[in-house]
């Protein structure tokens, strides 16, 4: 367990350059590399905060967007709702409209149609029952008929009005007209005598009587005198009987 | 041991083989340094992890016992723990032997303690306050704050003497009785005794330089209160 001075002193002297050197080319040299580390690790965070921040402020605008563009939806939704609702009203009423304009053209078109079959039915009825009717005469059309139609033919020559008279007058003025007396029945001579004597003295002149027989008069008469005609058969009372009838129409 | 044996001189000091041993270390400890902190980067290699990895752990345990002075006390203190690794180590190899091996390495290093110890002391609370923690709480106790330096020096140096010259010595002795390869068990021991006492002696260096650092705190806060 020697002692020495040297050895004491220079291991102080050693020991102080030994932490020189080392404070030299160690710690100062990996000291300054950790705190360079420590310093951009540092900033990094700094870095990753701000970052951090600005995301959770970009976060919150954007969720405030969304709610202000939810709103917009909403509101652009109900405005489109509402118009949808005004045009459906829109176009309801003008269907509506269409369809009263349909319906009353149709009922119109309807009403038009069921007239016009009403009016065929009965123009048909007419012409039926005039047809039936003229059968029905045709049978009851006998000579006691005819006899009882002459008298009353006798009677409406005595009784025509002054009108009638004046045409007969100006018809048989140049006493080249002839009279034509028409007949469903043959006729008597007797009856052809008088019916001629009446028609002179109707006429105030002589004219020429010519007498046929015409079946289609059912029963009666049918006197011409140029313009003048005097209807006094069934078939033509018939006749208008029906016009009547069809005019009311 | 024949360790205090000049193998030359320098006028009239006698330097010892302990001294060149010392000199070699410090050339190889700064030589790998300057090779290894040339190029440093931020993404660190192999090389420099270990090197950070030491750096910070010294500093992570100064912390741990000063947080505010930790980069001050940084040099001395882990410069303490590696230059005493490394010479505690040496003895492992042949023909060498530990420079803590001897008293006066030892003795050395327990006065820059001890010197390091009031220097912190005084820089960091004055001379005057740093002087009056010797007196309190009571004046009586100034001899045993005496007695208590001396002693915790004398304890510092003798405490690593004797355990790495002890550890040395029983290798000698069982390598001489047993044969070649009977103490290697021992050297596995010397191995562990030499991070052991390298850590104690580094650890009770920061403790007493943080007691004098801190002998003044407590009656700082009690005077700003």
């Amino acid at each position: 367990m020697d002692f020495d001075w040297t050895t004491f002193t220079l291991e102080i002297i050693n020991f102080l350059i030994l932490i020189w050197i080392l404070k030299r080319f160690l710690y100062q040299p990996v000291l300054n590399i950790i705190d360079k580390r420590r310093a951009d690790i540092d900033q990094a965070m700094a870095d990753a905060r701000r970052i951090e921040a600005e995301a959770v402020s970009l976060k919150k605008q954007n969720e405030q967007y969304l709610v202000e563009w939810e709103n917009q939806k909403e509101a652009a939704h109900a405005q489109l709702s509402a118009e949808l609702a005004e045009i459906r009203k829109k176009k309801l009423a003008e269907l509506n409209q269409k369809f009263d304009d349909e319906s009353d053209r149709r009922r119109i078109l309807e009403e038009r149609r069921r007239i016009e079959y009403e009016k065929k039915i009965e123009e048909k009825a007419i012409a039926q029952g005039t047809k039936f009717v003229s059968k029905l005469l045709s049978r009851l059309a006998t000579p006691e008929l005819e006899t009882h139609l002459f008298a009353l033919l006798l009677e409406d020559l005595a009784n025509i009005d002054e009108a009638d008279k004046h045409v007969i007058s100006e018809a048989t003025a140049d006493h080249a007209t002839s009279i034509l007396v028409q007949s469903a029945f043959p006729l008597t001579d007797t009856q052809k005598q008088t019916l001629s004597r009446v028609l002179c003295e109707q006429c105030q002149t002589e004219l020429s009587i010519d007498f046929q027989c015409n079946e289609t008069l059912l029963a009666g008469f049918q006197i011409t005198v140029g313009p003048w005609v005097l209807h006094a058969n069934l078939r033509d009372e018939l006749k208008f009987f029906s016009q009547p009838l069809q005019h009311e129409k | 041991m024949e360790t205090t044996t000049a193998a030359f001189y320098i006028g009239p000091f006698g330097i010892t083989s302990i001294v060149i041993t010392t000199w070699g270390i410090m050339l190889g400890l700064g030589v790998f340094c300057w090779l290894a902190t040339r190029n440093l980067s931020l993404e660190p290699g192999p090389m420099q992890t270990l090197l950070e990895g030491i750096v910070s752990a010294s500093e992570a345990a100064i912390q741990s016992v000063l947080p505010e002075h930790a980069r001050e006390l940084l040099p001395f203190i882990t410069t303490l723990w590696i230059y005493l690794v490394i010479a505690n180590l040496t003895g492992l190899i042949p023909l060498l032997h530990s420079p803590t091996g001897n008293l006066s390495v030892t003795a050395g290093l327990a006065l820059l303690v001890f010197l390091s110890v009031h220097w912190f002391g005084i820089y960091h609370n004055g001379i005057r306050h740093y002087l009056k923690h010797y007196l309190s709480p009571t004046p009586l106790l100034l001899p045993f704050h005496l007695i208590s330096e001396a002693t915790r020096t004398i304890a510092l140096a003798v405490r690593l003497f004797g355990n790495i010259m002890s550890l040395e010595l029983v290798a000698l002795l069982v390598l001489i009785v047993a044969g070649l390869l009977v103490p290697i068990p021992l050297l596995m021991l010397h191995i562990v005794e030499a991070l052991v006492q390298a850590y104690i002696f580094g650890m009770l260096a920061l403790i007493y330089v943080a007691g004098a650092m801190q002998s003044q705190y407590s009656k700082k806060e009690n005077n700003n209160e």
